[in-house]
């Protein structure tokens, strides 16, 4: 019986080093993109369990076209500094927002806009930004639109009751719909990801909080890389692979490369 | 995403956190012993060193420890982290973990009485002996409630791997959420680890009975 069970652990412990090697990447030519993967629909998991949104199939482009092969690597936002700087990624591509981070990365040139947007519940009778003074407005930790409403954007903040951080869009959406928080500020895309799955009951408020734009990031001083990305993005967006993707994905309307 | 696609792509993931759970106790189990008697070593010097160890251990986050043990070298001496994240994340679980193990011996060691030390000298025992044959059978008897209070939280723990974007079963399950915009896979993901925890407890308490030879 003892040997049984030594014998299965081994099994086990053997069978995971295995799949445990199977991910480290090969030294051929890997183009590493790291994401992160609870932002649709920019990355994500999609029903069958793989990684996709605009941006990996859009960096996947980018690879046919060099020959590379691309490794889609999730990483903990948190984290991404991190990643970068030691190599595990080489490059930070996924709604990455360059405003205000101009000199912190190699960029390539902005490929979509974006804007942060207030949603508030449709039956709330909040209408305008005006309206929000001394509600409780919730927003994502460590995310743009909390950058902005702690910067830019502070004296509008100050007129709210509060500012609640929350850790992710379940949440937030939950909270929403129990009333202990009266909107939500968080990205254009992601906010219309999120009405649209979630149905009726929700809406956007027309005025918005600032434009910004996505670029992918490298890490200071990759020129090189970088402007190979830059120029294939140039040539995906002149032969409509750009356009294409956008409408796959639902957001045409924020494509700002080659306009 | 269908029910049953949820069920399983949790279930890849709760494997990365079972493997994640096997190999930390293949390290800090014995690690452990260790740590145990360097603690209770004659040694001032090795106590000392031991003691400041586990209070950093301890001391720390272990998510802390997580990001230390993976990016460390490369912000240390610029090394080469590719390929290094999975045992990254082997290495700071056990070396965490062995510091608990490693006070739960001790407990069970200095719980025996001076006694049993001085009869098994005069029936001619080596210190060695004495240990091997009459202390540790029995400080493993006393210690398996407290280990298996660790196991049970080290099977909780593996979470935390999601900080190094380890893919086990917890960041899986974030993705799912935030894809379906629902909570159903943190529901899922709870009965994984609490069906995993469940046999855990289980071989565990099987394991006493086995010991339990003198009741």
């Amino acid at each position: 019986m003892k040997k049984k069970i030594v014998c299965l652990l081994a099994m086990t412990l053997a069978a995971v080093a295995v799949t445990g090697c199977g991910t480290q990447k090969d030294a051929g030519k890997t183009f590493t993109v790291g994401f992160d993967a609870e932002y649709p629909p920019y990355g994500y998991m999609d029903d069958n369990g793989e990684y996709t949104g605009f941006d990996l199939e859009l960096a996947q482009a980018v690879c046919d076209m060099e020959g590379w092969e691309l490794v889609k690597t999730p990483i903990d936002w948190d984290s991404k500094d991190m990643e970068l700087d030691s190599g595990s990624i080489d490059c930070i591509w996924n709604g990455f927002t360059i405003n205000g981070r101009e000199d912190d990365y190699e960029w390539t040139q902005a490929y979509a806009d974006n804007s942060q947007v207030i949603v508030v519940a449709e039956g709330s009778g909040i209408a305008s930004l005006a309206d929000l003074a001394g509600k409780t407005v919730g927003v994502q930790a460590a995310s743009a639109a909390l950058e902005l409403l702690q910067g830019d954007q502070a004296d509008l903040a100050g007129t709210f009751s509060g500012l609640q951080e929350f850790a992710d869009y379940n949440s937030a959406f939950v909270e929403l719909q129990a009333g202990s928080v009266d909107a939500v500020a968080m990205d254009i895309g992601v906010a219309n990801y999120q009405l649209k799955t979630r149905g009726e009951g929700y809406k956007i408020l027309d005025e918005v909080l600032n434009s910004e734009q996505y670029g992918v990031g490298f890490k200071k001083g990759n020129t090189e890389l970088c402007e190979i990305v830059d120029k294939d993005l140039t040539k995906l967006a002149e032969d409509g692979t750009v356009a294409k993707l956008a409408e796959k994905y639902d957001i045409s309307d924020l494509i700002c490369i080659g306009k | 995403m269908s029910t049953a696609m949820i069920f399983s792509q949790l279930a890849a993931g709760m494997l990365k956190s079972i493997s994640i759970f096997c190999w930390t106790l293949l390290f800090s189990l014995p690690l452990g012993m260790l740590i145990a008697f360097g603690r209770m070593s004659k040694n001032p010097v090795i106590r000392g060193l031991v003691k400041i160890y586990i209070s950093v251990m301890r001391g720390t986050p272990l998510m802390l420890q997580l990001m230390v043990v993976f990016y460390g070298p490369f912000y240390l001496w610029e090394a080469n982290i590719s390929g290094y994240r999975y045992p990254a994340i082997i290495i700071a679980f056990s070396i965490n973990y062995a510091a608990y193990f490693g006070e739960i011996y001790r407990s069970g060691i200095e719980s025996m009485p001076v006694g049993q030390y001085e009869a098994a000298e005069i029936l001619g025992y080596r210190p060695a002996q004495t240990f091997v044959h009459i202390i540790l059978p029995q400080v493993i008897k006393r210690v398996l409630p407290a280990l298996t209070n660790e196991l049970v939280t080290l099977v909780k723990d593996t979470s935390l791997a999601f900080s190094l974007a380890y893919m086990e079963m917890f960041t899986i399950a974030k993705q799912i959420a935030a894809k379906e915009t629902t909570f159903i896979p943190f529901v899922v993901a709870g009965i994984f680890y609490f069906i995993f925890n469940f046999v855990v407890a289980a071989g565990m308490e099987w394991v006493e009975k086995r010991f339990g030879y003198y009741r």
